[in-house]
């Protein structure tokens, strides 16, 4: 059963027969974790960096920024009896538009968040593909851990 | 390259926009009209008539009280979002089958063509800027080439995305080489055929503003600006990605932050599900 992750939103499961998608990555950021011996999974999907631009919105929707979606994806998968150090970590998106440089560059700023807060945290990335000018689509297999990416125009690859 | 005049020839086979739109955008872009006059031209249509009811009472447009008829839809709506509505109603034929070429499912392109509409809108309001409608139709309308170009785009995958990294070019661009013709410039075709006013031409084919484009120009800096961040987001983004030029003048010329965008973006994507809701409905 595929268990769609919109725009701003997390899903974490342990449910075996659940797939969790999350489409159309721009300069967005995707992030999917997964612990083997729990088989618990979670993605997250947000779309900027830091939670400072509005406090309410963070609170109503911490999956919104990086600061506090992703303590609230691990800290769900932790609820489900996922553990920190045999978690598997797949970072994916953070595009940007042709010549966009360094102004409003938000999937650089949304990679450089994700690359500080797991520095601190020390979370090792197993498998990452951030920039360019293409969008990703990618799905978790509860199940086996599987982990699937989809670039513009491209088939499905297996990342992890 | 291909022969050129046959895919201009596709566009006959697009679902005809009924004649009563472009009488209700000549109302809209005239500004001595009034809500009288377009009561008038949309009370006798069914076309427009049809859904309108069901699209007016939808959560998007957060209705205190259910509109019960037409005239009451026009009355508690005003001319600004009756207008919103109207286009809605005249673009789904065209813009909710999938398009193979870009890698878009059934629904999606409409999905990116409303949203975009709505971001032109959040920005215009944003900017105060009264003629929200006109940037509201045109980002909603811009990518109609891409359902005639869709075929070819598909067929020329790779040469194009190859052009594209090879040479740093955008999409729009790469199709003109490879193709013979872009979807913006279908677009414009498209428009006139339709009898548009030239200034809706001007806007869905110059959306990428890749031609000269007046910077002073703030309606059309807005359409462009709505596309790039609905790109930017993700919301049903095709093969194409994100591979558009970006024009840092628009965001000077609009006088926005950094972090005036963020908070656009992030306002849009609370409004996610009511847009859904209006995808959905229309």
């Amino acid at each position: 059963v595929n268990i769609v992750v919109g725009v701003s939103d997390m899903k974490v499961s342990k449910d075996p027969n659940s797939v969790l998608i999350t489409y159309s990555l721009g300069s967005c950021i995707g992030i999917a974790v997964y612990d083997p011996i729990a088989r618990v999974g979670g993605l997250l999907h947000f779309m900027l960096p830091e939670s400072s631009l509005d406090g309410d919105k963070a609170k109503r929707n911490p999956s919104m920024f990086a600061d506090s979606g992703i303590p609230y994806l691990f800290k769900s998968a932790y609820d489900l009896g996922a553990q920190k150090k045999r978690m598997k970590v797949v970072v994916v998106g953070g595009s940007q538009i042709l010549d966009q440089q360094g102004f409003f560059n938000i999937g650089k700023r949304n990679h450089m968040a994700v690359r500080k807060i797991f520095w601190k945290n020390q979370v090792m990335i197993d498998y990452e593909d951030i920039g360019g000018n293409g969008n990703r689509t990618i799905k978790l297999e509860v199940a086996n851990g599987n982990v699937w990416m989809k670039s513009s125009g491209q088939d499905y690859k297996k990342v992890l | 390259m291909h022969d050129v005049t046959k895919i201009i020839d596709h566009i006959d086979r697009l679902k005809p926009i009924p004649k009563v739109a472009n009488k209700i955008m000549s109302i809209a872009e005239d500004p001595l009209s009034s809500m009288a006059d377009l009561a008038a031209v949309i009370k006798y249509d069914q076309a427009i008539t049809a859904n309108l009811l069901k699209v007016a009472n939808s959560p998007y447009f957060g209705l205190r009280k259910k509109a019960e008829s037409i005239q009451q839809a026009i009355t508690y709506l005003g001319m600004d979002q009756i207008l919103d509505l109207v286009f809605i109603q005249v673009s789904g034929g065209n813009l909710k089958g999938e398009q193979k070429g870009y890698d878009l499912d059934s629904g999606e392109l409409w999905k990116y063509s409303v949203s975009s509409a709505v971001l032109a809108k959040t920005v215009a309001e944003f900017k105060k800027i009264k003629t929200s409608h006109l940037v509201f139709t045109a980002a909603l309308l811009k990518d109609i080439g891409k359902v005639i170009l869709s075929n070819y785009v598909g067929q020329y995958f790779h040469e194009i995305a190859n052009l594209v990294s090879s040479r740093n070019i955008s999409f729009r661009e790469a199709e003109k080489v490879v193709i013979g013709i872009d979807h913006a410039e279908l677009g414009r075709m498209v428009a006139r055929k339709w009898h548009f006013t030239g200034r809706m031409e001007e806007m869905i084919g110059n959306h990428h503003l890749d031609d000269h484009w007046d910077e002073d120009d703030i309606e059309m800096c807005i359409v462009y600006l709505a596309d790039t961040l609905c790109m930017m987001m993700g919301i049903s983004v095709g093969s194409d990605g994100l591979a558009y030029r970006f024009h840092r003048k628009v965001i000077q010329k609009l006088d926005l932050t950094e972090k005036d965008l963020q908070i656009i973006m992030a306002s849009f994507v609370e409004k996610m599900q009511d847009v859904d809701e209006l995808v959905q409905a229309a």
